[in-house]
């Protein structure tokens, strides 16, 4: 469904993304948090596809992200295989377990909140798991710098390709939104006893939600594990995931724009308090988070994207 | 090691398993207390023992008396905050869909997290000198006074509790409303006072489970997501609706746990989560909805 | 066929055959097992005893979504709302069952919907928008959207006013025949039931107590007896 004015805002988007790129592209730290919170807007963009668009609420983001990113390093580091190449690996792992993990979650009639159970403990499970396997350590990425590893010598050069995929990413979801397969996620979203009442293979769909954004999120996984320059068991992260979610709920669920607006501006937020306050109160940004979903939660369930209507509605008149 | 040494550290597994899976009891008990009578989904019930947890250490540390007697003294405090989580957190979301019920505890559980993190920092705190703190020694196996005396309390509580949800008036309509909200609002049982109620009382739950952590261990900011989990997991294995049920279920899970201890101490999560995938593959028959 | 729930038995021992082309209506009285029977064959829940045939294959126990791709539809007794979807979007969906497209599906919709006869200007409108008629219409439409063989309706005419159930009973009959459909219609309104069906089948607390034209089972003293208190055709 890629209407003039979609396009039109998408271009809108990317010229000023743009734009802010080139301002901060003297100084390496906002350069890096510029390239860091899109980044950030992409995996919850991705997020949007199964938590947005079909209603699951997935804590697992930094799961699949820590493992496509890790299997992704792994196969260059042992194998030599390129990170370009080896990012299409890393996707299929993430999503070869979400789906392991959906399949007998997703059978119809299996209330949510386990869905919610298994993925927010999966992040703990595997972040003690590689601890336990692979060693407290950090694994730093091999010293060799290019596009075929993905790893571009200049942090602009870095920017670039993050802003390709969180392009990509929300071509993905447009896509998704104007077919068939959209309509069936919101329906599911909406009423999954209907859906199955009208032909709709409910744990199927959900499926195919899932593997998209996982595969999305464990592909681009990698270019996190860049930013950081290493690995380590700690980019299982929980808090991550959770705020992720958080994301694209505060943003509306379904709406792209509205989760890409709050990842950005939270974030941004965040790193802020972090930088500012961060030493003396650690996880200050995080609690901002979850006020900030909770205050959503209570009083306006639609997010940023139902206030946003609510605004243009009011408008109008 | 030889076969009589390691069916020994085995036992002592087992027994460690039972004392945990009776811990393990308390905590989810509160979960499912609350989760049958208000069909809400907590995620933050582990937080709020932790939250809770720290009480317990405050007033210990302060007063410097036993954690067991802290806790006496938190719980009126927890019934309280029960009240209030109940009537500004919960009520506002009863009616609405289940992601954003979810997503609100999920919220309230990562802010408590973080408030812990920001104000305890993130080094475990424990009591030093709790009164229970020998290692009786029975045989070849160890068995803390502590892990006892917390078994011995857990089983009392979990006693009482059944008392309470058969004999009670209150705890009958508790039961009323989880089986039927409808006919028991038709019978005349004020629904929403039984929910703050039940509210209030899961936190009294919580209390004592926090109490009697803090006998044994001690608390960190992140220490709830293993009892939420674990919680989860009991409720998914019992079902619903007794409280026998769930005891048993919760020292399955603790004896589990130990076991997956003797692999590694990082590994005992992963063999929780796995008796929770199994479940979900073969038996999901507590996972359903209520239709 | 036989379905526990516990303690409660809802469905007992009950046989329902229904040939194509058919209107047959299904009463009784509350809670006696209407609607149990339409999840049943919907594949909802599954018969502890007992079995469903549909043209001529056995589908007991069979997925809900099998069951719609094989040719029944229903609509439902408590009106679920698709508040977020427009109505426009609810039929389309349930015509994507016959065609990957959304262009064609969308088209279908449209036919449906003129054949339902809801005016144009409400199509764009949210599920949270609408009135009691106009969702028993989109749900109508949306069980058609998916092109069926076999239609149940479930207590459609709930709710509504006399002048209400008159029009929906017109769209139903047009409905029928221009489709060529087989309906199964659960009714509690006697009224609408009976100027609908041909053959009336009548449950009482999870068995059949009678069977036959409208009019012979409107006189039936078991029949009165177990509604004790309906009002009469």
């Amino acid at each position: 469904m890629l209407t003039r004015s979609t396009l039109l805002s998408i271009a809108l988007f990317q010229a000023a993304l743009l734009a802010v790129g080139f301002l901060v592209s003297g100084n390496n730290y906002y350069m890096l948090l510029l390239t860091q919170v899109a980044l950030f807007a992409a995996f919850v963009a991705a997020w949007n596809i199964i938590g947005g668009l079909t209603g699951q609420l997935d804590l697992a983001s930094s799961a699949y992200m820590a493992l496509g990113g890790i299997v992704t390093s792994l196969l260059w580091m042992r194998l030599g295989l390129p990170p370009v190449v080896g990012v299409w690996a890393g996707g299929a792992v993430a999503a070869g377990l979400a789906v392991l993990i959906g399949i007998p979650t997703f059978r119809f009639g299996v209330r949510e909140v386990w869905y919610a159970l298994m993925t927010a403990s999966l992040v703990v499970i595997l972040n003690n798991l590689f601890r336990y396997f692979m060693g407290p350590w950090d694994f730093y990425l091999p010293n060799k710098w290019g596009w075929l590893y993905l790893r571009p010598r200049t942090y602009f050069e870095l920017f670039i390709i993050v802003d390709v995929v969180l392009l990509a990413v929300i071509l993905v979801n447009i896509y998704i939104s104007g077919s068939k397969i959209g309509y069936y996620l919101r329906n599911i979203k909406e009423d999954e006893l209907v859906s199955e009442a009208i032909g709709v293979d409910t744990r199927l769909y959900k499926l195919i939600a899932l593997a998209i954004y996982s595969f999305i999120t464990g592909a681009a996984g990698f270019l996190q594990v860049v930013i950081y320059s290493s690995f380590s068991y700690r980019l299982f992260d929980a808090g991550l995931a959770i705020s992720i979610a958080i994301m694209g709920i505060i943003g509306g669920l379904g709406s792209i724009s509205g989760a890409i607006a709050a990842a950005m501006v939270f974030r941004a937020l965040g790193e802020y308090l972090r930088s500012t306050l961060g030493g003396v109160i650690p996880g200050l940004d995080l609690l901002l988070y979850g006020v900030a979903l909770i205050v959503v939660g209570i009083l306006k369930p639609e997010g940023l994207a139902g206030l946003f209507n609510q605004l243009r509605r009011w408008w109008r008149k | 090691m030889s076969v009589g040494g390691l069916l020994v550290a085995v036992l002592q597994q087992v027994i460690d398993g039972v004392f945990l899976g009776l811990f393990y009891a308390i905590v989810a008990s509160g979960l499912a207390l609350i989760f049958g009578v208000m069909d809400i989904i907590n995620f933050a019930h582990g937080d709020l023992v932790m939250i809770s947890a720290y009480f317990v250490w405050l007033i210990s540390t302060y007063l410097n008396i036993d954690p067991l007697l802290s806790m006496l003294l938190v719980l009126p405090v927890l019934f309280v905050l029960g009240l209030a989580i109940q009537k500004g957190l919960i009520n506002p979301v009863l009616g609405k869909e289940p992601l954003i019920q979810i997503a609100v505890t999920v919220g309230l559980g990562f802010v408590l997290q973080n408030i812990a993190l920001g104000y305890f920092k993130a080094e475990p705190r424990g009591y030093p000198n709790p009164v229970f703190s020998e290692g009786l020694s029975i045989g070849p196996f160890v068995i803390y006074e502590s892990k006892l005396l917390s078994a011995a309390v857990s089983v009392l509580v979990l006693f009482l509790l059944d008392q309470f949800l058969s004999r009670t008036k209150l705890g009958l309509a508790m039961r009323a409303v989880t089986d039927d909200r409808s006919s028991a609002m038709l019978m005349g049982i004020n629904v929403e006072r039984v929910y703050l109620l039940t509210f209030a009382v899961g936190m009294v739950l919580v209390g004592v489970a926090s109490g009697l952590w803090m006998e044994m261990g001690q608390v960190w900011p992140y220490l709830g997501t293993s009892f939420s989990l674990v919680s989860w997991v009991a409720v998914a294995l019992a079902g619903l609706g007794s409280i026998r049920g769930l005891a048993v279920s919760a020292v399955i899970i603790g004896i589990a746990e130990s076991m997956g201890s003797l692999i590694s101490p990082s590994v005992k999560m992963a063999v929780v989560y796995l008796i929770f995938f199994f479940i979900l593959w073969f038996k999901p028959r507590g996972f359903f909805a209520k239709r | 066929m036989t379905k526990r729930f516990g303690g409660v038995v809802a469905l007992n021992d009950v046989t329902l055959s229904v040939g194509r082309g058919e209107i047959v209506g299904l009463i009784g009285p509350n809670g006696s097992g209407k609607t149990t029977l339409f999840n049943c064959i919907t594949g909802v829940y599954k018969p502890d005893k007992g079995r469903v045939f549909f043209m001529g294959r056995d589908i007991t126990g069979l997925q809900p979504h099998e069951v719609a791709k094989l040719g029944i539809a229903r609509t439902w007794q408590k009106v679920r709302p698709f508040r977020n979807l427009t109505v426009l979007e609810a039929v389309t969906t349930g015509a994507l069952l016959r065609t990957d497209s959304v262009e064609e599906a969308r088209k279908t919709a449209v036919e449906v919907l003129e054949l339902i006869g809801l005016p144009r200007e409400e199509w764009g409108r949210l599920g949270s928008e609408i009135t009691l008629m106009e969702h028993k219409l989109v749900d109508l439409a949306r069980a058609l959207a998916t092109g069926p063989k076999l239609l149940l309706l479930d207590e459609i005419a709930a709710g509504l006013r006399p002048h209400e159930q008159e029009r929906l009973a017109e769209v139903i009959k047009k409905v029928w025949s221009d489709r060529g459909l087989t309906l199964v219609v659960v009714e509690h309104v006697m009224r609408f039931v009976m100027s609908l069906s041909k053959r009336v089948v009548v449950l009482h607390e999870g068995r059949v107590i009678a069977e036959g034209p409208p009019e012979e089972v409107a006189s039936n003293p078991r029949v009165i007896e177990a509604y004790l208190g309906i009002k009469p055709v």
